[in-house]
């Protein structure tokens, strides 16, 4: 979103937060895109972030007459839809959980197995979240052989960079090389 | 994500604008009812000022809920409103409103309380652009503000509320037309 377009969606979101209506499809069209993509980056998934957009576009609007004039609209709306995609991801990591719990435990001769596998996910899970978010998206676009934003010579000095601090958290978290 | 129906999205997302907006208005304004209850419990007619009350009421979320120019004619209408509210009050309470005694004092304090507060509106709205989006308004909040309290001696109170409030504001009607006119 350049400067321009940012200093119109403002002017728009006073006269939304005023009450002119006739604003209204106007905020919507430049507010829905850069908050998908927001929520796009931050949840992963196509159709958690369509829902998170949504919800996020619907808080933004119904405060809309709390907007502060004063204050750049695009930031404001950011942080409401980065507090939903937070939201939806805790309650979507809560149903995971629940889910697992109810699923039958392993049985059989893989029971071992599973249950390493599954201790050794969420070891690894706990190291990724030391890490911080540029080292973990550089990490999961890579497992996900995802095309990042970066590419060549940097991303694969930042994917090296985040092993690294990968590496040591793990030692750090389970004393192993 | 071409499989989302943005127009459906902002349909709804359009509908729970204006919800928030009616709840804001109705909180907002909420205080009227207190002012009304006030005005009910010590009015002869209960039921005429808890009518108007509930007009003012209706009124003044209406206002608060479209927004734009006419939600800043709440306050000022509210407040002038007030002034021929209160005086109206205290002449019946303070004086036996009873027949005749009544015609003396209460209507001449609708009267004077309509000028009072037709005169206060004036003033705030020569200081503003938008004069009518703000005259309208702010004059049916005062006028049923008031009436609140005037309707203690029936249509006569009313009336000379609303008399006083026109000859108030009429300086400034005259001014406004005659600078057109020139």
């Amino acid at each position: 979103m350049d400067l321009r377009k940012e200093d119109s969606l403002d002017a728009l979101m006073a006269r939304l937060a005023e009450g002119d209506r006739s604003v209204f499809s106007a905020v919507f069209k430049q507010l829905w895109p850069p908050i998908e993509r927001l929520s796009m980056s931050l949840l992963k998934n196509q159709a958690d972030a369509a829902d998170a957009a949504q919800q996020a576009l619907t808080k933004i609007l119904e405060r809309a007459a709390d907007y502060d004039h004063s204050r750049p609209a695009l930031p404001w709306a950011f942080a409401i839809a980065a507090w939903e995609c937070r939201t939806l991801r805790r309650k979507l990591l809560r149903r995971r959980e629940v889910s697992d719990e109810g699923t039958a435990e392993p049985s059989g001769e893989n029971v071992q197995e599973e249950l390493v596998q599954r201790e050794l996910v969420q070891a690894a899970l706990s190291a990724l979240g030391e890490l911080s978010a540029n080292d973990r998206d550089a990490l999961v676009a890579t497992f996900w052989d995802e095309s990042a934003t970066v590419s060549g010579a940097t991303l694969r000095k930042r994917r090296e960079r985040a092993l690294t601090r990968l590496r040591e958290a793990w030692r750090r978290l389970y004393g192993l090389g | 994500m071409d499989s989302v129906d943005l127009t459906k999205i902002e349909r709804r997302v359009r509908l729970r604008y204006e919800w928030a907006r009616l709840r804001r208005a109705l909180l907002g304004f909420a205080p009227v009812l207190v002012i009304a209850a006030i005005a009910v419990a010590l009015a002869r007619h209960p039921s005429v000022t808890a009518g108007l009350g509930l007009g003012a009421f209706l009124f003044g979320v209406i206002l608060l809920w479209y927004g734009r120019d006419v939600r800043r004619a709440v306050l000022p209408g509210v407040a002038a409103g007030l002034v021929p509210l209160v005086l109206s009050l205290c002449a019946t309470h303070l004086h036996h409103c009873t027949g005749d005694g009544c015609m003396m004092v209460c209507v001449p304090a609708c009267a004077v309380g309509g000028l009072l507060a037709g005169i206060a509106v004036a003033v705030i709205a020569s200081h503003r652009r938008a004069m009518l989006t703000f005259l309208v308004p702010a004059s049916g909040l005062a006028l049923l503000t008031g009436a609140m309290g005037c309707a203690c001696v029936g249509y006569s109170g009313v009336v000379g509320l609303a008399v006083g409030y026109a000859v108030g504001l009429l300086p400034v009607l005259v001014r406004r037309v005659a600078r057109r006119g020139g």
